[in-house]
């Protein structure tokens, strides 16, 4: 099985950010169908159907929590979560690049389905050109009357407003990216209250990914059952992944659901480079745990990857090579999270800095082993225990990586370099 | 609170019965954990919650176990549910407890042998209590950050100390609404500032160093001047204003060093305000009356107490022979307690016979004490409050904070017209509930029209606002020319204190007794120099000098309010304890002792001296202060029909 283009399939089409062009492959149809063929209720039920779930790294079932909005309450609001900062993940930018107005449709549909009559892009401050196309994009939507009052004589109206951030990991998170729409810093909310009870300006608010509503006007134009029946039983659909690391092809690969690893990182990625070996690969993201090569036999399933022990997040594929140090890696990723900590809570702010300082001294070969136990004991005494789960996602990576490569973070210990850089340790002990 | 005590969970009582660490209780629902917990006499330690301001669940330390949970729960935000098990001692909390404080611990500063929370710090009670033994962090690679950044005239931050539990910022946020405290930057860089270094303004600023649960906000007056451990600590009442806020008077080396505050939710909340809080050092002014002293023939001698009270009691016999008791008065201040005020209102009433009695300069015709009838709590409950004019929330600057809260925890509306502005200023009111019209004593016939157009369509009750911190219990025990003890008539009634002094000038007043005159007569200098100049005799008791205590022919030192025992009223009428913070500057008895003497040596024999024995006649004789108890409310409404 090679990949399976569903949101892919017109990239690369000359002009397709043009609302012509677009148009002129189908675009927008999946929008007047909606209004055509569906109440904003059936809608739901279809998504649901459907069994589309979201893409931004949790999985949770879009139509579901589309059914968590109170009945009555109005108005709503919809927020499209662009604010792509995963390290390894770049999936969003290149839907937003290459196809701008599917996202835009199936925001519109969405908003049809809740009833929403504002619905906001936010999207990644550092996303300034692909910030720009949006705008593009929308005025031309609104223009060609996809957007505004009464659209296609729906009865239905919507605006749709574009809004940069100003380059926070945090402002993933949906009740930060609340926090940062509504102009305050952009740090998590206590919930409950979920946003769906009271989101961005107390109102009943729905935060849905990139990837998530690009698929929209494809479920509304050939069915939820049709949806269902790509990917596998509970991961539905195609999903875009990001690859990047050691190999020979990096980019953004559409693939089915249930699609074995191997596949994609053979077929697709072109195999490792340099004729390497794989060490191990990350699924999911900076913030998932570390496989090895042995599962790459898993298939590209929410489930099946984790109960292998990690997530798919949100479908970034780092793969390393045998050269790699995992605690290097695991450094870098730690640092990562101690920059973008947004030090609302304790174990987060003060637990990043002390995981942080340690993996520096740790890849400078300066640590004791009896510091591998505190590295644990304060990754321990962070998952789980901060406000949101940033702080408990900057433990994931170092731990998995200690637990799969102990050998090589003990050989870390008192070396007074890095052993691996400096080859004096063994390469692969997976 | 037994475990088989408790009525079965599930009984449908709107309670929700919930376990913590094998005690279990009912509860209303939406009680938050940590909430049953103190209840039940378990300690989670929290740094972050705060009982006066909604969760926010950031500092972590108060993690707990809730049974069928996949992670532990931060009791501070969560609610109580029926059949919960929360377990605060299991293995995994008490390491996360740990945890939590070395993490807090990581960058604070080791200066707690030179920081003025240390010894009544939250960071160094639960890192003994709780937390690790040491650190495993290198002290090389803690952050550093500014020690001593001035936020305002009155509040310092140091900001290594910060612990970043978003007390400061919810207290703006929530409690005054002034947002003048930000976060800024990110991360572990993140930090306390005002936006664009602008200083603070607010008037409510003192009470930051009190919620900061370490020494990082600091009180700029209080920096450095003590430890804790060597503060002598007195429960009494802010002198600054008849709001009455409830205080803790610390002391060390006999000098006020700061006044804390003491948690009253009927009254302040506890919440001071910056007047009254940094009001404190004033009391140790240097600037005394010190000595007995009687003027004969132009030259002024030190005597003995007796003999200065000796002194007084035959002069003023004098002059009551020659001229008789109209010729005689009488005047307190509403610095006073009520014991001495009680005492004073018997010595002209009872044994000088003057109807000429007052304790303040301006006249209140028509007092009663319907105009009292709102208590400061009840704002909470009306269905909208009237103010009248900026005044009320300028005199009692602590009022504005129960308006804010009653407007934004518990929906009442809240206007603020003119003083002058009739019921149309106001717009619609609510139909249903109680009306409340705030006003100050300046405008109260305004008040008590307002109240009378809004009472043909509401249920109005009124408050009004007195002057000083004794204001209301001075008119409660009848120091005033108009009105007796209770409010009970007085016939015709006598003068008011500014034509008391004006009498004096043009001779028809030949003698006056002044007690704690320096209150009001400091801005009456020009009226008290020409009445003292005709005056035949001037008993003067008071604590400082001035232009009563100069002309007097008779002088003796006061104790100063946080020398002495008694009780004060605050405005709604509440009779709080004061109790001696200081030791007295002089060596003369206490008021009530020199009043009783006085009387004593005038024929009257066996009253009461001691402030305790004065308080015990004093609530045998006006009903409503009975009632009241200590702490209560005296409310003459209620003690009239009861």
């Amino acid at each position: 099985m090679a990949e399976h283009r569903l949101l892919t399939k017109d990239f690369g089409t000359e002009g397709l950010q043009t609302l012509a062009v677009y148009e002129r492959l189908g675009g927008y149809q999946g929008l007047r169908e909606a209004f055509q063929r569906f109440t904003p209720e059936t809608l739901v039920d279809e998504v649901k159907t459907s069994g589309l779930r979201g893409r931004g790294g949790a999985g949770f079932p879009t139509g579901m929590k589309w059914g968590f909005l109170p009945k009555d309450v109005f108005p709503r609001y919809l927020c499209c979560n662009a604010d792509e900062s995963e390290p390894g993940c770049f999936k969003d930018r290149k839907l937003i690049d290459e196809n701008p107005h599917q996202l835009i449709e199936g925001l519109l549909i969405a908003a049809y389905a809740l009833q929403v009559n504002i619905a906001f892009i936010y999207i990644r401050g550092e996303y300034f050109d692909q910030r720009l196309l949006l705008e593009r994009c929308v005025e031309e939507a609104r223009a060609a009357g996809h957007i505004g009052n009464d659209i296609h004589g729906s009865g239905f109206s919507c605006d749709v407003i574009v809004h940069g951030g100003a380059g926070a990991y945090i402002c993933g998170e949906e009740t930060a990216l609340i926090d940062s729409l509504e102009g305050y810093r952009g740090q998590p909310r206590l919930k409950p209250p979920f946003p769906a009870i009271k989101g961005l300006y107390g109102k009943p608010t729905v935060v849905n990914n990139v990837e998530t509503l690009s698929n929209l006007p494809h479920i509304v134009q050939r069915g939820g059952a049709w949806f269902k029946s790509i990917g596998t039983e509970k991961s539905a659909g195609t999903r875009l992944f990001c690859c990047s690391g050691h190999i020979n092809r990096p980019g953004t690969y559409e693939m089915a659901m249930g699609t074995p690893i191997r596949e994609l990182l053979e077929e697709e990625c072109g195999g490792m480079w340099k004729d390497r070996s794989l060490k191990a690969f990350q699924p999911g993201g900076g913030s998932m745990q570390v496989l090895l090569p042995q599962h790459l036999d898993l298939a590209l399933d929410m489930d099946a990857v984790q109960q292998a022990g990690s997530s798919l997040g949100a479908g970034a594929m780092v793969f390393m090579d045998e050269t790699t140090c995992m605690v290097n890696v695991s450094m870098r990723l730690v640092d990562f999270y101690h920059h973008e900590s947004c030090g609302k809570c304790a174990p987060c702010r003060e637990g990043t800095y002390f995981e942080s300082d340690l993996m520096h001294r740790l890849e400078a070969g300066a640590c004791t082993s009896e510091e591998l136990n505190t590295l644990a004991d304060i990754c321990d005494n962070m998952n789980g225990k901060c406000f949101c789960p940033l702080g408990d996602t900057a433990t994931w990576f170092v731990m998995s990586a200690y637990k799969a490569f102990r050998d090589e973070f003990e050989a870390h210990c008192g070396a007074g370099s890095c052993p691996v850089r400096s080859g004096t340790a063994q390469l692969v002990t997976a | 609170m037994a475990a088989d005590a408790s009525p079965p969970m599930g009984a449908d009582d709107g309670l929700v019965g919930i376990t913590i660490d094998g005690k279990s209780t009912r509860v209303p629902k939406g009680t938050l954990v940590t909430d049953v917990a103190t209840e039940l006499g378990i300690h989670i330690p929290i740094y972050c919650s705060h009982p006066k301001m909604d969760p926010v669940a950031v500092c972590r330390m108060c993690l707990v176990h809730v049974e069928k949970m996949p992670k532990l729960q931060p009791a501070c935000a969560t609610y109580a549910a029926d059949g919960m098990v929360v377990d605060t001692q299991r293995a995994d909390v008490t390491k996360t407890r740990e945890g939590m404080l070395e993490f807090l611990l990581l960058n604070h500063p080791l200066d707690c042998p030179v920081c003025d929370r240390g010894g009544e710090c939250d960071l160094q009670d639960f890192a003994f209590r709780y937390g690790p033994p040491s650190s495993r962090f290198p002290i090389t690679d803690k952050r550093h950050l500014n020690k001593a950044v001035v936020l305002s005239d009155r509040i310092e931050l140091d900001q290594e100390r910060c612990i970043l539990c978003w007390r400061c910022t919810r207290y703006y946020d929530e409690i005054t609404g002034e947002k003048e405290l930000v976060l800024q930057e990110r991360g572990i860089h993140t930090l306390i500032n005002t936006f664009d270094g602008q200083p603070l303004t607010s008037v409510f600023q003192g009470n930051l160093p009190e919620i900061c649960p370490v020494g990082a906000l600091t009180h700029r007056q209080y920096r450095f001047k003590a430890r804790p451990w060597d503060l002598q600590r007195a429960k009494s009442v802010c002198p600054e204003c008849s709001y009455g806020c409830n205080i803790n008077v610390d002391t060390r080396d006999f000098e006020v060093r700061r006044f804390a505050s003491r948690d009253n939710p009927q009254v302040d909340d506890m919440w001071l305000c910056d007047r009254g809080r940094y009001s404190a050092e004033s009391w140790n002014n240097v600037d005394r009356v010190r000595r007995p002293a009687v003027r004969r023939d132009g030259t002024v001698r030190d005597v003995s107490v007796s003999e200065a009270i000796s002194s007084a009691a035959r002069s003023l016999r004098e002059v009551l022979d020659s001229s008789g008791a109209g010729s005689i008065a009488v005047m307190g201040s509403a610095q006073n307690t009520n014991e001495e005020l009680w005492l004073l209102q018997r010595l002209a009433r009872d044994v000088l016979g003057t109807p000429h009695i007052d304790h303040q300069l301006e006249s209140f015709p028509g007092i009663g004490p319907a105009e009292h009838a709102l208590a400061i709590a009840d704002v909470e409950e009306c269905s909208a409050v009237v103010v009248l004019g900026a005044e009320p929330e300028h005199e009692a600057p602590v009022l504005t904070l129960r308006l804010r809260k009653a407007a934004t925890k518990r929906g009442v509306s809240v206007y603020r017209i003119d003083h002058d502005a009739g019921a149309d200023a106001i717009g619609e009111l609510p139909a249903q509930g109680v009306i409340g019209v705030i006003a100050d004593e300046t405008h109260r016939d305004h008040a008590a029209r307002l109240c009378a157009e809004l009472g043909r369509s509401h249920d109005v009750r009124r408050l009004t606002i007195t002057r000083e911190v004794n204001g209301r219990g001075a008119k409660d025990v009848g120091a005033l020319p108009n009105s007796g003890p209770g409010y009970a008539g007085v016939g015709a009634g006598g003068k008011a204190g500014r034509e008391i002094l004006e009498a004096a000038a043009a001779g028809a007043i030949r003698a006056l007794v002044v007690m704690g005159g320096s209150l009001w007569a400091d801005g009456a200098a020009e009226l008290v120099a020409r009445a003292a100049a005709k005056l035949d005799v001037l008993v003067v008791i008071d604590t400082r000098p001035g232009p009563l205590s100069r002309a007097a022919t008779v002088l003796i030192p006061g104790h100063a309010y946080f020398e002495k025992a008694g009780t004060v009223t605050n405005t709604e009428g509440r009779v709080q304890r004061l109790r001696a913070a200081l030791p007295p500057a002089t060596q003369t008895p206490t008021e009530t002792r020199v009043l009783s003497a006085l009387a004593a040596e005038l024929g009257a024999a066996g009253w009461p001296a001691d402030p305790l024995h004065v308080h015990r006649e004093l609530v045998a004789a006006i009903p409503a202060y009975g009632l009241a108890g200590n702490g209560g409310r005296a409310d003459f409404l209620v003690a009239a029909t009861a």
